[in-house]
């Protein structure tokens, strides 16, 4: 496993000369930051030339405070049974990067998901703009600085009496003048 | 009046003698309780033997399952659905995410309060119900059915105009038919 | 005659559609020559409530993902977790973790059972398998308390110990199942309809199959031998013994075969399982979890599901709140792009069957 790591890591760096590499994993994975222009060659070169024929999984971080978004893209190659990361980083203002859905055409919904839930453009990307959500007005909902509870707050009913954990057995003694068994009394509060 | 027993008619008392005997529910799994209606309606639980049976389409059906919490962009469907269907009609709120909200009370898609924008006949609390539960449910709405209490058809006819505000407060592009029956 | 183009709005209110979704069809007579799904109608934000939950908190929602098979999600985050926390779990626990997953892999098969017959209007075979799944779920009744969602498998371990006499119960139950089984064949494929409707139906070949990045037993219908637990083996899967069946087909009658044999297959695990399973502890202890922090860095977990690779990517910044989970549903890939591609030529009638052999869940695509 070892050596698999380490030809892995020697064949990007000599290819991609801005990958940062990571290698102190307990699983079997390697990790790679690249810049964003890299993406799409780092993840052709990974899959026609190294075997990493499967897209695990895209995902998209929300680093608020550094003011980036960081997507991830995991892929797993069959036949040497390691997964790379390949990681970079946008800028949270202004997320534009390659569309990859020639390499994988799974890819296109993932990217159909973080263009709805983050706001990252993919130049080239052809898909419907609306994904899982419906006349959305608001800032893409995934962002960090979308606060979920406040919009609720604003824009549903809610039921009062969910302010505060209160014990619902007690309450209904009250109301109906009804006697808490004993068993019931010693999982109240 | 209409909650009074001895205030129905004896054509109203007959009518909602067979009425409860044949509830025919939306087959129409809105949300994760969905998971718990197939082993209702087969062998084990068998709720075919209260006459409860699954309908494949609204204007066949009796009863609107509402099956779990409720996202913005189903609530919009599932308005659409309840007015096709015909009188009598009734709506069942299951689990606790229609009661309030359950686990996603702070979701921004999800409606916490189902009666607000519906009327609900009964609720089936629980997360998930089990299917007695469900059977229970469907009994009591048997019951509020023959005692000539389940009228929230009526209801939302008398209070279309509060229902329609809420609905409209959640469902920014309303492009939906009137509701005339 | 070329016929007139239709556009078709199967769903989301349809009986044949596995769930909450809508798949848009143009017809020209009776075939499709375009589809295009629409989902989001179960879109709760999950991985957006988690930010305002701790770790343990988060694991109460996890299970909501997929809504008929919620312990390889529970499997996939318990084990990231403890990937990213470096966390030992006990041999004890692995065992248990394994009999779960492979009970709700029964289960979850007895269900497609029901759906993918009732999508070909056989109906007896889903009041006989659904009815039947009701003694896996009172296993797990007794096991965790619930029916549906267990809350079982968490970091560090699992939630309790069997219970006395508990194995025996299992083993009184995969008896029966098996012998049940038969009567299955006996009505499924041996049946002329069954076999009529589904052989060279929704065919996924090979270079396809891989192409599109299609995963479990859909992948293994198409004859590629590819499965998590062999190839990336988690928990203690490397020890026990048992096949991956693979058919050449790829159409929904070999899948309907892949699935029928990984039922024989989990039954004969889960024999193993009680064989071996060691004494002792079944849970290593995690922290106050209000207190509970995890070490900043990434993870990713993932377990074969009956519907393919369900993987769990989480972030932490070191904090008690996650910064990120994101859940990796299987029916992602192939109920949204692949069912698109794969419904063109089809007939209208069997859009409803293709859907339940593929698997697709819709609450794990849109989360």
């Amino acid at each position: 496993m070892k050596e698999i790591k380490e030809n892995i890591i020697q064949r990007i760096k000599a290819n991609f000369a801005d990958a940062a590499e990571k290698n102190d994993f307990k699983d079997n994975r390697v990790d790679f930051s690249v810049k964003k222009e890299t993406i799409p060659s780092i993840l052709f070169y990974l899959k026609d030339e190294m075997g990493f024929i499967h897209l695990s999984h895209i995902s998209c971080v929300d680093w608020l405070e550094e003011g980036e978004l960081e997507v991830v893209f995991i892929v797993w190659s069959p036949k040497d049974k390691i997964k790379v990361f390949v990681r970079t980083r946008l800028d949270r203002d202004n997320p534009v990067m390659d569309n990859v859905d020639m390499i994988w055409r799974q890819a296109n919904t993932y990217e159909r998901e973080m263009r709805e839930m983050f706001g990252v453009q993919f130049t080239g990307l052809v898909a419907p703009e609306e994904f899982l959500l419906e006349d959305w007005q608001g800032p893409p909902p995934f962002r960090r600085d979308f606060d979920t509870a406040a919009y609720a707050e604003k824009t549903f009913w809610h039921r009062p009496g969910r302010e505060d954990a209160q014990d619902v057995r007690e309450t209904i003694a009250n109301r109906d003048g009804e006697e808490i068994p004993d068993f019931a009394k010693k999982y109240s509060r | 009046m209409m909650n009074d027993k001895n205030s129905q008619k004896i054509v109203d008392i007959i009518q909602n003698w067979a009425r409860k005997h044949s509830i025919w529910v939306l087959a129409y799994g809105t949300g994760c309780g969905a998971i718990e209606i197939p082993p209702t309606m087969t062998s084990r639980y068998d709720a075919e033997r209260l006459g409860v049976r699954g309908a494949a389409t609204p204007r066949q059906a009796d009863v609107l399952l509402i099956t779990g919490y409720l996202t913005v962009k189903t609530m919009k469907r599932v308005i659409r659905v309840y007015e096709q269907m015909q009188d009598p009609k009734y709506v069942i709120g299951f689990g606790s995410c229609t009661i309030n909200g359950g686990m996603y009370y702070d979701s921004y898609n999800t409606i916490k309060v189902l009666d607000k924008y519906l009327p609900v006949d009964v609720y089936i609390n629980g997360c998930m119900p089990r299917p007695e539960a469900v059977l229970s449910g469907f009994a009591q709405l048997q019951k509020r059915i023959a005692e000539g209490r389940a009228n929230g058809a009526q209801q939302y006819k008398d209070n279309l105009e509060w229902y329609r505000a809420n609905q409209k407060k959640i469902i920014p592009n309303w492009i939906m038919p009137e509701y005339n029956w | 005659m070329r016929e007139k183009a239709t556009t078709l709005y199967i769903g989301p209110q349809h009986p044949g559609i596995t769930g909450n979704m809508m798949v848009k069809v143009q017809v020209e007579g009776d075939t499709i020559v375009k589809a295009r799904t629409e989902v989001g109608y179960l879109h709760r934000a999950f991985e957006k409530l988690q930010e305002r939950r701790n770790w343990l908190q988060s694991f109460t929602l996890l299970c909501r993902f997929c809504v008929p098979e919620p312990d390889p999600v529970e499997e996939s985050y318990a084990r990231a977790v403890e990937l990213l926390e470096g966390r030992e779990v006990p041999e004890r626990a692995k065992y248990i973790r394994v009999l779960m997953l492979e009970l709700a892999r029964i289960g979850s098969y007895m269900l497609w059972y029901g759906g993918q017959n009732g999508s070909l209007g056989l109906y007896t075979m889903g009041q006989w398998s659904v009815g039947d799944r009701n003694y896996i779920l009172d296993l797990f009744e007794e096991l965790t308390g619930g029916r549906v969602y267990h809350m079982y498998i968490w970091p560090g371990g699992v939630r309790r110990d069997l219970p006395e006499g508990f194995a025996e119960k299992v083993l009184r139950t995969m008896d029966y199942l098996e012998k049940r089984l038969k009567d299955y064949d006996d009505l499924m494929f041996d049946n002329t309809i069954f076999q009529k409707r589904t052989q060279g139906v929704g065919i996924i070949s090979k270079e396809k199959a891989v192409e599109w990045g299609v995963v479990g037993p859909v992948l293994r219908g198409s004859g590629i031998k590819s499965d998590i637990r062999i190839d990336d083996p988690y928990e203690v899967y490397d020890k026990l013994d048992f096949i991956v069946p693979t058919h050449e087909g790829g159409d929904i009658w070999s899948r309907a075969l892949v699935r029928r044999q990984e039922i024989r297959q989990s039954i004969r695990i889960i024999r193993q399982v009680i064989e071996q399973m060691p004494s002792g502890e079944y849970y290593n202890r995690i922290p106050n979890p209000h207190k509970w922090a995890l070490p900043k860095g990434d993870a990713y977990a993932r377990t074969e599901a009956t519907r393919g690779e369900v993987g769990m990517y989480i972030v932490s910044d070191g904090g008690v709140h996650p910064r990120r989970i994101h859940f990796r549903g299987a029916a992602y890939v192939h109920g949204i792009t692949l069912l698109e591609d794969l419904l063109i030529g089809e007939n209208v009638a069997d859009i409803s069957a293709i859907m339940n052999s593929l698997g697709t869940c819709p609450p794990e695509i849109e989360r």
